[in-house]
């Protein structure tokens, strides 16, 4: 409203100072512009009362978007909306807390009809949806031009500030103080200047009128918070970015050197440890009843790969990077690239296996090879047979049709189909399943199957004789892998957003006026906060040239910020 | 005997303190009237030993957290129980620092009795040493922790001053409409803090009492690969049972005046055998609170706000306003760096993120916008007395959801915290 009418007002100050359009208090000598009417009881003090670029007449489009963003009313709402919109993601879990669901279902069986709402309404990963994200760059677009539109503008105020100050400006201060004063006025401000400044004043004087300021600093702790959290917003933008991100959750058996996909490293878990509390380090209440984690550990080493790392029918050369006892808050870093310790499985993994061919009915054997889980060899020779590798399933199971397929790629359940051609074999071959694992052999009925493949009258049998035969990887960590070049803008956002905060709020910018004109003292304060505080050092201050002031009597009402 | 029952003797040494401190801040204002003395002078006089009694408190508070640091081995903020006494503590560090600046006595009697909440509170939790899990197991656990509750611990010191600056400033003898509108919030926000009282008071009557029924339920799951898994799962109540679980068998039954089974059922939404434990627990609190709302106001025989009024009576309007945006602006730069910079660099070390969106880590983000959005209203858009006041009273909601609401209904990945 008041605004407004400003824009038809005559700007020009009875100083003769032009002020533009949209200015509260002159620019030169304080005193408020506009109508007197509008006035309150204090002066609008907010940017030291100057126009600001959302203030222009005759507005453009982009002026338009600019006054919309440079309101600190729009702001409030959408910080506002931004709490609400956070506040409804946490009635249910959000999708991403689970890693296996289907959640168009999951949400209506688990939580019932509200559930299914939540979820049709997208709410079940809010902080995702185009909404909310939109929140988050309007806030960022907010904070950019609220505080362009008025840093500018403050620091020019600020940086031309003029000693002698209207009347009114200084009697509509929230701290005033008119006394009387019988020494000459250049005399009565030379004596108030040391006292100031031992204050921690800066004091400029102008023959009778003097302007004391300190801690102007603390005017910019807004602007630098917002300068941080810009900072911060651009960089969780950029995690998005193609290559600046990485996120995989790998399993790492005991012992084998595993490579992490899309890089040239490669990790190996040598030792993965998992310690419980005893007994007698837990409290009496417990003992018994509860079970405690003490320390999760992988022993890890990571390499990296020199030569042929692209080539499948070469080993990759790798070399030894770092070493590294990854615990839950000891991630493993090399250059960005950090191993945290995320889960563990203590099952017994089988690695490989040293099978024999044997002949059935003659009980001849042709010898004894390495079958390798995870990298079996193509073609294996026993005697005079030769095996060929046609498929490998390291978790057998069949799929509705009746196929075999692999429900995991992990060794849970391996099984390896093999052609075996030599004597006594059809000249196409035989086809053999084998699965290592003795549970999986009676379970999938081995000889049934083979006997299908072969025959009744076929003869020869992989078998294992000894159990030094088979190697085990006695557990699995789970290691989430992560590299996030965004993250260092993060903190330097967060740490310029905590140096505003000091500034802004552990230190108050003050300001002191006075004239002494006519044997009149006109005493004018202000501070942006804590005025008690500010009333109580004017106070010291005049005690200090022999003025008796009571605090209270310099509170000119409302001064409360 | 050992450090840990040095600790748990000074602790309530800390307690007993604080309430006789509290009865002395009492002393200082109602007295004032009667005292013969100068009203000033009897204010002053009072107020300063009720403050060294309250700072001799702090000390003894003190020296049972650093008895049970060592005795146990960590920082005592491990838990619900250890987490609650350390916020009982910067209450009063809080307190006792705007204290210092403002020289307010009627402060500590709306403070000190927040402390001495926080603290009963605290000992609904279970009291054991535990030991720590490998997530706890950080140098971030003493930072994050600690700086986060003393933030909020000056959210609270604003708090208690907003409500002070409402009941000094609402008009209790008008009638007329948004004047009655106030008083009906206030008097709604003072029992708020009865009910609270109310459920300290049940659960403690039937603790002392060794209250006790147990119920069983049979839960059947289906698990991934088709299985069905039977188990039976059982809950114990504290509290009589006015509402049993949904589906639930008596397994043992303590009557409690004449009841022999519990009045009704939990409806089938409030899944879970101990959401209807929750529940019995949330209708004990709001019977026992309107019990004891109805003596007092027996006693008073007015709203309870109009009878606090008078006690406020004198007081500067304006130094109330100004503490509580005091407060909050020291406890904000504070809470921004425990509960969201440390925070997030605590969760990068210890899951690889530093932002997971999980429900605490979202409370926390809503108090720190909340608190946001009070200072641009009253920095920018001239809010302040009334509805600054009011916005720090809700603030002090919001923060006490995040600290036990989300423990209490959502859980997350913070449930080690461990809830009643």
């Amino acid at each position: 409203m008041s605004e407004r009418e400003a824009f038809i007002t005559n700007t020009k100050c009875e100083c003769g100072h032009q002020n533009p359009v949209g200015t509260v208090l002159c620019e030169a000598c304080g005193k408020p512009l506009g109508k007197e009417s509008d006035w309150g009881e204090n002066l609008e003090m907010r940017y030291d009362g100057v126009a600001r670029r959302s203030q222009r007449v005759n507005p453009s489009i982009i002026d338009r978007v600019w006054n919309f963003f440079s309101s600190v009313k729009i702001a409030i709402y959408l910080i506002v909306l931004t709490l609400l919109g956070s506040m409804l993601g946490t009635i249910f879990p959000q999708e991403s807390t689970f890693l296996n669901i289907d959640a168009s279902s999951y949400y209506k069986q688990e939580y019932g009809t509200a559930g299914d709402i939540y979820y049709k309404l997208g709410l079940s990963h809010t902080y995702e949806s185009w909404w909310f994200v939109t929140l988050l760059v309007m806030i960022g677009a907010s904070l950019v031009i609220c505080s362009l539109d008025r840093v500018l503008p403050l620091y020019k105020a600020l940086t031309r500030q003029k000693i002698r100050k209207h009347r009114q400006f200084l009697t509509r201060q929230k701290a005033v103080l008119v006394t009387e004063v019988q020494e000459e006025p250049e005399a009565w401000v030379a004596r108030v200047v040391q006292p100031m400044r031992k204050k921690g004043y800066r004091v400029k004087t102008d023959g009778g009128a003097l302007l004391a300021e300190k801690h102007r600093f603390s005017r910019w702790g807004p602007y630098v918070i917002h300068i941080g959290l810009i900072i911060f917003l651009l960089a969780v933008l950029a995690r998005g970015l193609p290559g600046l991100n990485m996120d995989q959750h790998l399993a790492f058996p005991q012992g084998e050197i595993t490579q992490i996909p899309d890089t040239t490293y490669y990790l190996k878990n040598e030792k993965f440890t998992v310690e419980f509390y005893t007994d007698e380090e837990m409290p009496e209440e417990f003992r018994g009843k509860k079970i405690l984690p003490k320390l999760f550990q992988t022993k890890a080493v990571l390499y990296k790969c020199t030569a042929d790392c692209a080539d499948p029918t070469k080993e990759p050369q790798l070399t030894e990077a770092t070493t590294h006892n990854i615990q839950v808050n000891s991630p493993l870093d090399y250059k960005g690239l950090k191993a945290y310790q995320f889960d563990y499985d203590l099952t017994p993994v089988l690695r490989s296996v040293q099978p024999v061919l044997k002949n059935s009915t003659t009980g001849e054997s042709y010898g004894k090879f390495k079958l390798d889980m995870k990298n079996p060899q193509r073609t294996i020779t026993a005697g005079p047979y030769t095996m060929t590798l046609k498929e490998k399933y390291m978790d057998f199971g069949l799929n509705e049709d009746g196929q075999p397929i692999s429900k995991s790629p992990y060794p849970n359940a391996p099984a390896f189909l093999f052609l075996i051609q030599g004597p006594n074999l059809p000249a196409e071959g035989q086809q053999y399943f084998y699965f290592p694992k003795q549970v999986d052999k009676s379970q999938f009925q081995q000889v049934a199957i083979n006997d299908k493949l072969g025959g009744s009258n076929r003869f020869l049998e992989l078998e294992v004789d000894n159990m030094s035969d088979v190697d085990f990887s006695e557990s699995t960590t789970y290691l989430n892998i992560r590299i996030d070049r965004a993250m260092p803008f993060v903190w330097l956002g967060a740490a310029i957003v905590m140096l505003g905060l000091i500034l802004g709020f552990y230190w108050q910018h003050r300001r002191i006026w006075l004239t002494v004109i006519n044997g009149e003292l006109i005493l004018g304060g202000h501070t942006n906060k804590n005025w008690f505080g500010f009333r109580r050092e004017i106070v010291f201050i005049l005690e200090k040239v022999d003025m008796v002031v009571d605090e209270k009597s310099i509170d000119n009402g409302g001064g409360l910020t | 005997m050992s450090l840990l029952d040095i600790s748990s003797a000074v602790f309530i040494a800390a307690f007993l303190l604080y309430s006789g401190s509290f009865m002395l801040f009492t002393i200082a204002i109602m007295g004032r009237k009667w005292s013969g003395r100068k009203p000033e002078e009897h204010t002053a006089r009072w107020g300063k030993i009720a403050f060294i009694v309250s700072s001799i408190g702090l000390i003894f508070h003190l020296i049972y957290f650093f008895t049970r640091w060592f005795g146990a081995g960590h920082i005592p903020v491990s838990n619900m129980y250890e987490f609650m006494t350390f916020l009982s503590m910067m209450v009063m560090v809080a307190f006792t620092v705007m204290y210092a600046i403002y020289r307010k006595v009627i402060l500590g009697l709306f403070a000190v009795p927040i402390s001495i909440i926080v603290m009963a509170y605290a000992a609904v939790f279970p009291q054991e040493v535990q030991p720590l899990i490998p997530s706890l197991q950080s140098n971030y656990l003493k930072i994050h922790v600690t700086l986060a509750a003393l933030g909020e611990s000056f959210f609270a010191v604003g708090f208690a001053a907003g409500l002070m600056y409402l009941l000094r400033t609402v008009n209790f003898s008008s009638k007329e409409k948004a004047d009655r509108k106030q008083q009906r919030l206030i008097e709604f926000t003072l029992f708020s803090i009865i009910v609270i009282i109310g459920f300290l008071g049940s659960v403690f009557a039937f603790r002392g009492a060794g209250y006790e029924t147990v119920f069983v339920r049979p839960n059947v799951t289906i698990d991934s690969a088709g299985q069905e898994n039977s188990t039976i799962e059982k809950v114990s109540y504290r509290m009589p049972p006015i509402v049993a679980p949904h589906n639930s068998e008596i397994e043992s039954f303590q009557s409690f005046l004449g009841m022999k089974e519990p009045l009704f059922e939990a409806p089938s939404w409030m899944n879970g055998v101990n959401a209807g434990r929750k529940f019995n627990t949330v209708i004990w609190s709001i019977l026992s609170g309107l019990l004891l709302y109805g003596i007092l106001r027996l006693i008073v025989r007015k709203p309870l706000g109009a009878a606090i009024h008078p006690v406020m009576e004198g007081i500067d309007e304006g130094d109330l306003d100004e503490i509580t945006y005091r407060a909050i602006a020291i406890g904000f730069p504070i809470f921004t760096l425990g509960a969201l910079i440390f925070a997030m660099i605590w969760a990068q070390i210890a899951w690889g993120r530093f932002w997971g969106w999980d429900p605490k880590e979202v409370w926390a983000l809503v108090t720190w916008l909340f608190y946001s959005a009070y200072l641009h209203l009253r920095l920018a858009r001239g809010w302040q007395g009334r509805k600054s006041a009011w916005l720090a009273v809700l603030g002090f909601l919001v923060v006490m959801f995040t600290l036990v609401g989300v423990n209490l209904v959502i859980a997350g990945l913070h449930s080690y915290a461990g809830t009643d």
